[in-house]
């Protein structure tokens, strides 16, 4: 199946991305969006218009970019780790035990407190990233020096955050939702974090020795043994970039409401899931990845929007788009493909 | 415990010397067999001790007015007490069959056809079979995540079925009968074929089944969601939820009190399931082709399997036997499909995992985990440890069976340190017993 999109050229990103399958993605979206504008201002009393009005809104851009941050993050810290060899599925996991330790911290600390000239809401922030981290840690020793089966690990990770943040709640607050911290970090944060992250780890992956490593331990670990670097640091400290990433996301997450929700799958509801058909949708590309979870996020922004607006739109089908369009895409295209020693356990050969 | 001694020997030469438990087990059970069940009982352990640290911990973070529990020496005071948590967990889920604190070990007035057995029963009896499912795919190299949404589909699929055949039907024992048949046959059809898409995206597109089936996990309940909520909607209703399958037709509760929502016939059931499913996969030429592309791929190929076909109708086996566990659910549980379907098919790869995908290790690993979901009950009435305990400790557990590496090298250093193992330890030290092999086990479990 030749992709029509595929020849044509843009400037900038044909520098960014080698690609073909990432980069008509984002001229796919982009031309929809492009006709979405350009049908809206014709007729702006239609469907179209309105739909135009809420794409191009800025309360839109606002919960677009407040809920694809943790996909996103989550997203570009699989990609960290699966690059190295590592298949982490316990991104879910990382984002709630973040999303809890963020708000536990920030309330411990108080707003309007600081620690060392931190304001309480940074303070939670660092503290969900450390929680994060640290679970990813735990993570990367029993995948790594352990032997552990990858996909069971991850599993339990997301099982025992499912548990152990509600477990938390309870104990300190009395009930699986704590109090609303009556503070919040704004979404514009978040957006520039989102950003940021996604180019500081396309640089990383793609301009320096480290992202060669990475992406070696993960294609070839026996080549990159034998010119004498460590398999297990680089897969140690791909899976704990993962932690790091997906904590920023998960802490975003929660302190952009002010409070971490407990009931049911937690207020993380498969955000890590989602990020994880966000890479592999972007083909293990972080500007891809940018895309991919935007493209989500946005859905369901819009679809919110549509809702307040009268509009009768199943909310729950249109939530189920992105897991229908990556089976669509795994089945018909069958582009993302796993690095070769993903999953499997490296000997060093002393 | 001869076992642990003839561990502590075993670890002092790993290598060479066959331990005297080996010589004893090895004719009786295969060994690979053998060495899952001593790395799943120390993962039990372990995570019971870990459970202890936490709630140790959390009981002094927490606030309250009085300490339920005073550490010896120390008289620091915690908040929760836990050695009451695992006595209420695991004497709770039983029905308190022990007398703690009274005299004599056992309560002469216990019967075991008391509520608290029965909700734990029938969390187990729901487990078998999602455990089952994925214990099959497992075999054959396939990680189906996806038993969650083949119990949803065909937990909706009986629902249906048996109220569009009930009005056909005269009321009466019979036609129950005919109804639960044909309820799990849909059931069985329903979930066969949502786990004959990830299987046929593996076979023949190369989709990663992992992804795809936790996708049609999440379509699964979104889809089934939205058809009840907009067609098949009992009127009147507040909750998303079909109409009530007519009283006949649901298992009757026997022995055990209505509120139990258990019936031991479709334990009986579940139990037949066990050994047909344990003697599909142990012995027969389709048991056998599952298994090869399970251990070696490229061999069974060569070795004429069909490794395509096998796929499909693995996931397809794996599938239906989901799809009985939601039509049983309906047909036992709930007496109808409702939204917020819990996350029995989540739980079916934990117990799974634990049973080391042997159909025969379905049974005790869904009894444990029904205890823990029993159990988790009876602490919340009885003591102020938050329930969700439970959920670490089920985590915990699966994040154990996932590292035998971990208990070998613990075993190593024990077998070294002492040679009178205690406590974790000497589990510790009876999974090294036979460790030397499981190298092996744990390296097919990264391929499958």
């Amino acid at each position: 199946m030749r992709n029509p999109l595929a020849d044509v050229t843009i400037p900038i990103l044909d520098d960014l991305i080698e690609s073909d399958y990432v980069r008509s993605l984002i001229v796919g979206t982009v031309g929809v969006l492009g006709a979405l504008l350009v049908f809206g201002a014709l007729f702006p009393d239609s469907v179209a218009g309105d739909l135009s009005g809420i794409v191009f809104s800025s309360s839109t851009a606002a919960s677009t970019s407040r809920l694809a941050a943790p996909i996103v993050l989550a997203g570009l810290g699989g990609i960290f780790a699966e690059k190295s060899g590592v298949i982490n599925i316990g991104l879910e996991g990382l984002l709630i035990i973040s999303a809890f330790a963020s708000v536990y911290v920030a309330s411990v600390v108080g707003i309007g407190n600081a620690v060392l000239g931190i304001p309480a809401i940074w303070v939670g922030f660092l503290a969900g990233v450390a929680a994060s981290t640290a679970l990813a840690g735990v993570f990367g020793v029993v995948c790594i020096e352990f032997k552990a089966d990858q996909i069971i690990a991850g599993l339990a990770v997301w099982l025992i955050a499912l548990g152990l943040a509600p477990f938390m709640s309870t104990v300190f607050f009395g009930g699986v939702n704590t109090p609303n911290l009556g503070a919040r970090v704004s979404w514009r944060y978040s957006a520039v974090m989102v950003v940021v992250a996604t180019f500081a780890s396309w640089w990383a992956l793609n301009r320096t020795a480290f992202g060669k490593h990475l992406r070696a331990a993960g294609e070839n670990p026996k080549a990159l043994d034998t010119v004498g670097v460590s398999v297990s640091k680089v897969r140690h400290a791909g899976v704990l970039l993962s932690g790091v990433l997906s904590g920023v996301g998960g802490s975003a997450l929660a302190l952009s409401i002010g409070q971490f929700v407990g009931s049911g799958e937690t207020m993380v509801q498969g955000k890590g899931f989602i990020a994880i058909v966000a890479y592999l949708f972007g083909n293990y590309n972080p500007v891809g990845t940018l895309g991919a979870g935007v493209l989500f996020a946005g859905l369901d922004a819009v679809q919110i929007r549509l809702q307040q607006l009268g509009y009768a739109v199943p909310d729950t089908l249109v939530q189920t788009i992105p897991y229908v369009v990556v089976i669509v895409v795994l089945a018909l295209v069958g582009r993302t493909r796993l690095p070769e020693a993903a999953g499997e356990h490296y000997e060093t050969e002393d | 415990m001869s076992r642990s001694d003839a561990g502590a020997d075993g670890g002092s030469d790993p290598d060479r010397v066959p331990s005297i438990a080996r010589r004893v087990v090895a004719p009786f059970v295969d060994r690979s067999v053998a060495e899952r069940l001593l790395i799943s009982v120390a993962a039990i352990l372990l995570s019971i001790v870990v459970g202890f640290v936490i709630v140790l911990i959390s009981g002094r973070i927490a606030q309250c007015s009085t300490a339920a529990w005073t550490m010896p020496l120390t008289g620091l005071g915690f908040c929760y007490d836990p050695v009451e948590v695992y006595v209420v967990l695991f004497n709770g889920a039983l029905g308190y069959p022990f007398a703690v604190g009274e005299p004599g070990l056992f309560d002469p007035n216990w019967t075991p056809f008391n509520l608290s057995f029965g909700l734990t029963l029938s969390e187990t009896t729901l487990l078998i079979f999602t455990g089952l499912s994925v214990a099959v795919a497992f075999r054959a190299g396939l990680f189906n995540i996806g038993t969650q949404g083949q119990l949803v589909v065909g937990a909706l699929a009986t629902a249906l079925t048996v109220l569009a055949a009930a009005p056909f039907l005269p009321e009466g024992p019979a036609a129950g009968v005919v109804l639960i048949v044909v309820g799990t046959l849909a059931g069985a059809v329903g979930g066969g074929f949502w786990g004959a898409i990830p299987g046929a995206l593996k076979a023949y597109a190369d989709a990663n089944e992992v992804i795809t089936t936790i996708m049609l996990n999440f379509i699964a309940a979104n889809i089934a969601y939205v058809l009840v909520l907009e067609v098949f909607r009992a009127e009147g209703s507040s909750v998303v939820a079909t109409r009530y399958v007519p009283e006949h037709a649901q298992y009757l509760p026997w022995f055990f009190p209505e509120s139990s929502d258990f019936a031991l016939l479709a334990l009986l059931v579940g139990l037949g399931f066990i050994g047909g499913l344990y003697y599909l996969v142990e012995h027969t030429s389709f048991g056998y082709d599952l298994r090869t592309s399970g251990v070696q791929a490229a061999a069974a190929k060569y070795g004429g399997v069909n490794a395509k076909a096998t796929t499909v109708r693995a996931m397809t086996l794996s599938g239906a036997v989901g799809g009985v566990g939601g039509s049983v659910w309906v047909l036992m549980s709930e007496g109808r499909w409702m939204a917020s379907v819990p996350a029995l098919g989540f739980d079916g790869i934990t117990v799974s995992i634990l049973a080391g995908n042997n159909p025969l290790g379905v049974l005790p690993a869904a009894f444990l985990f029904g205890i823990l979901k029993g159990g988790a009950l009876e602490i919340g009435f009885r003591t102020d440890v938050p329930t969700q305990l439970v959920g670490v400790l089920r985590g915990l557990i699966i994040l154990f069976v996932a590292m035998p590496e971990f208990f070998r090298m613990a075993g190593r250093f024990m077998g070294m340190g002492s040679s009178g193992p205690g406590g974790p330890g000497g589990s510790a030290s009876t999974a090294e017993e036979t460790g030397d092999d499981s190298a092996a086990v744990g390296g097919g479990e990264a391929d499958a």
